[in-house]
């Protein structure tokens, strides 16, 4: 009999559905990959069982018993437990803890945290989950926070655990202990779902994989009896175009941008260490590495957000490395951030005044002080033909456009003026296929334009479609740059995003 | 049904004030009839009613306009009250140190000085909040009781009426007073001061390229400091403005309705200035309506006293309502208002 | 040492307990409000609730008690307004707490002339005398400075150890630190971050009455228009102050009391400086401790900002 059953399960936000009736089965100690491109439904429908969200209607059975959580409390309390891709840690309180959390623990409300504690390391070793009880959870790594996300659900004698991508943070050798973790709680009876959409990874660790599209259920399969290909069929609904790349046109009149042992020190931690690149025109230079590994810092080194500790940064031979964001941009850098609602846009504004966030300060559009309305609603209607934004007029905020025709209105705002230079940092996170594809083409666009185009993404696969040149980041430093060619060695680049350059070059001798 | 719902949802905010004003009358023992009677007269009854409704009117506006221009930017002032009183020091110091001055450059410099000192009072928070990102809402409330406390201790010492035994300063030169419109009345130029300041903010807030970096501060600053624009200057600039316009108020307070420096020549209008700003939507335009508004919600309440024996205290009360029902709205009316 | 000092000292010792006295328990109350993530500016319409429901109901039982209790419900009251308005309504803290201070400014003065009317005299009520702890009274300075005091003093005396121990000792302080630093966190272990907010806008409320009813019933024996006096907003200066840690609030608030007990005194004796170079004085002395705490961020995370459960 299913330990979970899903029947039907419908959700809508704002008029949009999310979840169309659902239906997902999980077997008593199996690990079940909910597979899925993002905005599927995948973490829509794991919030609606474990009482984050309301359903709008159907049936959850669990242990056959039929049950409605309004909350997590009560989800916590039938031993399902659920880790968000974003911790829910309060990284001013102690492991300890954030373990015990909203627990009534005996003694309660005087926690006996020796004892408390004990019970933890006890859990932890179980499972090879070590972990110092007494550390800040503002002092831990992204790995470490990670473990102590699981032994708080298994603290908790959660029988389902619940993961939202749990391994898009990880290195590929952290990524195989986590799943040596998955093993152990396997065979002590427990079952797991994991909501990715990471394809190659769940074949090695999962039983059974259920494939969401577009807020519908595809298709429930045994991982054994099925194939990467039909699996990325069934996820994205048709086969991927592969891009043509053509060779770079070389131009010896200029220079590229350039990074010169740039380093970044901020709070005594080594952001960026002596980082030295550069990009040819019409080249893109592709840094693959996993996230939080000094990337953010360094697009905003870049663009001046952030001033580096130490370094030179410089653009078609100008020495750009004391200059303002402005002056940056105004000297032709294009930016598009992996954050397009906190960096990007203004939510509020509607698409004429989101335009303005560069032409503000744009000569033709000021006349006698003031900005010359009629000329920027022009210059917004003709960016919304061009690149076939949808919106119901240039008046409504960019809140009420989708993700695409957000980032649409970012990629004609920052490739306006034909720039020498594009810092793209995740530039097609959260689209859709479609969207992907067209932010692709635009950026394969510019670089046949001479443009000089460092890409950033947590997306290998993306990388190696579009770049010209890989590099690896880790930990603020990059461990290498190779030409993207056939025979690249991929598990020379797995190493090192974990950080093995030993390892590396003894295999490479 | 979008529209139809949210003017519902305002018509319920009225008609519940309504009630509750109603139910205060009642309490008191008073004809509820004669109470609004008295009400409406004591706005409109008269010539010079109504022009006590705009000199109120005239600090709220100014005030109310400054805390919109903070609030833009994302400076919530709660100061200013105090900015207001540091205004009324400004003119009163300089009219009697530049006493010689003739009226066409004293208005126009005790003005300017008004707008430095009120600024001055609200930019020290504002840099506080944008350099070290301590809040405003806490320094701004502090500073609004030691600009009190500086004007008390002033009043009795240095600047103090020696003819006088109260606290308070001797009169203003003539030539630092803001001309009176009708002799009739207490209305004097300082509405003009209101008006092209109103006129001067709009088009610096909607048109400018400075007021276009303030509003995507005030909406995003993380995205205007990725675009390039200065968070820190754009706050430092907006909070210096938001003051200013409150010390102005000062300035006309003193140079136009009292003609000297005393305590309590605000009765919290500071205070309301929020709510003026609130209810006016931080628009020059709804800055200026719900100042007249609030102003004749006094003025009335003072007639009501007078004819119906109904304490003004009702104002207050009123005011208190109609800010918290705005804030429960959406949650009031959830069902006429589209899901957001 | 010289006995007329000692007695001069146990003098303002006395004053300045009594002066903190409601600062101690408004204070704490907002601590504990700030601390689960509700920034209550209207600690003062609390007061002046918990003054006026005090007052009058003592007026008309003549048992101080009720009146206590009483001040208590008024300060509940308006707390609670506050907590609806951000909690459900998820409104703006900021303004709600000072329309709320617009009200029962209006609401108290207006309430107030409807009972008794114009009046040249105010009418008056007895107020809680001192009771004498046995054996703690005798020690010398400290003695009667806290232990031969009214009945509010040993209710802030022991709110702070209790709110001390709640703090730093239990697991509810955990969980209220947790509900204003990372409300989605609190909520995904299973606390009710609803709930736990209106219990900190609860006590917030009774704290903020018995610190408003301590004017009336504890000091002054009557009831005035706007007879806290700003004392809500020193209250807010006194958390500042004291980092929302109950001994910090206790120190912030006696250093406040003996300024007040100070400027009382010289205006009696009649020296010649303005009594406003006192009363500004914990407002400078709050903006200089601002300045000294940059660079530490002291604030709880989600101070000021709702929490949406269904939020997307």
């Amino acid at each position: 009999m299913a330990l979970l059953s899903m029947k039907n399960i419908c959700k809508s936000f704002f008029g949009k559905r999310a979840n169309n009736r659902v239906c997902f089965d999980l077997m008593p100690g199996e690990i079940h990959a909910l597979l899925g491109e993002n905005g599927a439904g995948k973490t829509t429908l794991m919030n609606i069982l474990y009482g984050i969200y309301s359903r709008d209607s159907g049936v959850i059975l669990w242990k056959g018993q039929e049950v409605s959580f309004t909350s997590p409390r009560e989800a916590i309390a039938c031993h399902i437990g659920m880790v968000h891709q974003h911790f829910m840690l309060v990284p001013t309180l102690t492991v300890s803890q954030n373990i015990t959390l909203g627990l009534r623990e005996k003694g309660y409300p005087f926690p006996d945290r020796k004892a408390l504690n004990a019970t933890i390391t006890e859990v932890s070793e179980k499972y090879g989950l070590e972990i110092d009880v007494n550390a800040y959870i503002s002092s831990l790594s992204v790995g470490e926070q990670q473990r102590v996300e699981i032994i708080k659900l298994l603290y908790r004698d959660a029988e389902l655990l619940i993961l939202d991508e749990p391994t898009a943070m990880l290195t590929p050798q952290e990524t195989e202990y986590f799943f040596e973790v998955l093993r152990k709680l396997r065979a002590d009876g427990r079952s797991v779902i994991i909501i990715t959409h990471r394809i190659p990874e769940i074949m090695s660790i999962t039983d059974r994989v259920t494939v969401l599209r577009d807020g519908c259920n595809v298709v429930t399969e045994k991982t054994s009896d099925i194939t990467e290909q039909e699996l990325s069929q069934y996820m994205i609904g048709r086969q991927l175009n592969s891009i043509q790349r053509e060779p770079i046109v070389p131009d010896a009149g200029r220079e590229g941008l350039l990074l010169e042992d740039v380093s970044l020190k901020e709070k005594n931690i080594k952001g960026l260490d002596s980082i030295s690149l550069q990009i040819a025109p019409g080249e893109i230079v592709g840094v693959a590495g996993v996230d939080g590994n000094g990337q953010k810092e360094l697009v905003e080194v870049i663009l001046g957000i952030r001033k580096q500790s130490s370094g030179k940064i410089g653009l078609d031979g100008l020495d750009m490395s004391s200059m303002s964001v402005l002056e940056r941009k105004k000297l032709g850098i294009g930016y598009i951030s992996d954050d397009r609602q906190q960096d990007g846009l203004v939510m509020d504004m509607n698409l004429t005044d989101n335009m303005l966030l560069k032409t503000h300060t744009e000569q033709q559009f000021i006349k006698g002080g003031l900005i010359n309305a009629r000329l920027v609603w022009e210059d917004t209607k003709k960016v919304v033909e061009e690149y076939a934004i949808k919106t119901p007029d240039l008046n409504t905020p960019l809140r009420n456009l989708s993700g695409g025709n957000q980032q649409k209105l970012i990629l004609a705002r920052e490739m306006a003026g034909d720039p020498k230079a594009i810092v793209a940092h995740q530039p097609t996170r959260g689209l859709d296929i479609g969207a992907t594809e067209f932010v692709q083409q635009q950026l394969l666009q510019r670089r046949s334009k001479g443009c000089c185009i460092l890409l950033i993404s947590a997306d290998l696969e993306e990388i190696l479609l579009l770049s010209d040149r890989i590099a690896v980041i880790y930990k603020g430093r990059f461990m290498g740059i190779f030409p993207n060619t056939k025979d690249l060695n991929l598990s020379h680049i797995g190493l090192m995003m974990a950080g093995r350059t030993s390892e590396v070059r003894e295999e490479s001798l | 049904m979008k529209q139809s719902g949210n003017v519902l949802s305002f018509l319920g905010i009225a008609i519940l004030t309504l009630g509750i004003s109603i139910l205060l009358i009642l309490m008191v023992g008073s004809n509820v009839n004669q109470a609004f009677f008295s009400f409406l007269s004591g706005i409109f009854g008269s010539f010079y009613s109504v022009s006590e409704v705009l000199v109120k009117a005239i600090p709220l506006i100014l005030t109310g306009l400054g805390v919109a221009v903070g609030a833009r930017s994302g400076f919530i002032n709660i100061g200013a009250e105090g900015q207001l009183y540091m205004g009324a020091i400004a003119v009163t110091c300089m009219a009697f140190w530049l006493n010689d001055l003739p009226a066409i450059l004293m208005i126009p410099l005790v003005i300017l000085g008004g707008f430095v000192f009120g600024g001055v009072w609200s930019v020290i928070p504002g840099f506080l909040k944008a350099r070290f990102g301590i809040s405003e809402v806490i320094t701004t409330l502090m500073f609004n009781y030691i600009a009190i406390s500086i004007v008390g201790i002033l009043v009795r010492t240095i600047l103090k009426d020696p003819s006088s035994s109260l606290p308070m300063s001797a009169f203003l030169p003539d030539s630092a007073t803001l001309p009176v419109f009708m002799s009739t009345t207490r209305l004097h130029a300082g509405l003009l001061v209101a008006l092209i300041s109103v006129v001067l903010v709009w088009i610096l807030v909607w048109k400018t390229p400075i007021g276009y970096e303030m509003r995507a501060v005030g909406l995003n600053p993380r995205a205007s400091k990725c675009s390039g624009i200065s968070v820190y200057k754009n706050i430092v600039l907006s909070s210096l403005i938001s003051g200013g316009l409150a010390g102005i108020a000062g300035v006309c307070e003193v140079s136009g309705l009292h003609h000297k420096l005393l305590e309590g020549i605000s009765p919290g209008y500071g205070y309301i200035a929020i709510i003026v700003a609130l209810l006016g939507k931080n628009h020059p335009l709804g800055v200026v309506i719900s100042a007249l508004g609030i102003a004749a919600l006094q003025v009335g309440s003072l007639g009501m006293q007078r004819m119906a024996g109904v304490p003004t205290s009702i104002s207050s009360i009123i005011m208190g309502v109609v800010v918290l029902l705005i804030l429960a709205r959406k949650s009031l009316f959830r069902r006429l208002l589209p899901d957001e | 040492m010289d006995s007329g000092f000692i007695a001069l000292v146990t003098m303002y010792l006395i004053a300045s307990v009594r002066m903190a006295t409601p600062l101690i328990l408004a204070g704490l109350g907002e601590a504990i409000s700030e601390k689960a993530g509700i920034l209550n500016i209207g600690v003062e319409a609390i007061m002046l609730s918990g003054a006026f429901f005090s007052f009058i109901v003592a007026f008309f039982t003549g048992n101080l008690f009720l009146g206590l209790l009483a001040g208590i419900m008024g300060g509940i009251f308006v707390s609670m307004i506050h907590g609806v308005l951000s909690i459900h309504c998820k409104a703006n803290q900021t303004i709600a707490g000072l329309a709320l201070n617009f009200m029962m400014m209006g609401l108290t003065s207006f309430l107030f002339l409807i009972v008794f009317g114009q009046t040249t005299t105010l009418p008056s009520c007895s107020v809680f005398s001192e009771v004498k702890i046995p054996l703690l009274s005798s020690i010398p300075i400290i003695g009667s400075a806290l232990f031969n005091q009214n009945i509010f003093v040993y209710i802030a005396l022991i709110s702070i150890v209790l709110t001390a121990i709640f703090f730093y000792k239990t697991e509810w302080g955990i969980n209220l630190h947790a509900v204003g630093e990372h409300p989605q966190a609190a909520n995904s272990a299973g606390l009710n971050v609803f709930a736990i907010r209106y219990f900190a806008c609860f006590v917030n409320g009774v704290l903020g009455g018995l610190g408003g009813a301590s004017i009336t019933l504890g000091q002054l024996g009557f009831f005035m228009e706007n007879v806290t006096s700003g004392r809500g907003y020193i209250a807010l200066v006194v958390v500042i102050l004291g980092r929302r840690n109950p001994v910090g609030i206790f120190a912030a608030a006696m250093v406040i009391g003996f300024s007040q007990a100070l400027q009382y005194n010289l205006q009696t004796l009649g020296f010649p400086i303005p009594t406003q170079v006192f009363s500004m004085f914990p407002y400078v002395v709050a903006v200089i401790v601002l300045f000294l705490s940059i660079g530490k961020s002291i604030d709880p995370s989600a101070l000021g900002i709702p929490f949406e459960r269904n939020k997307r």
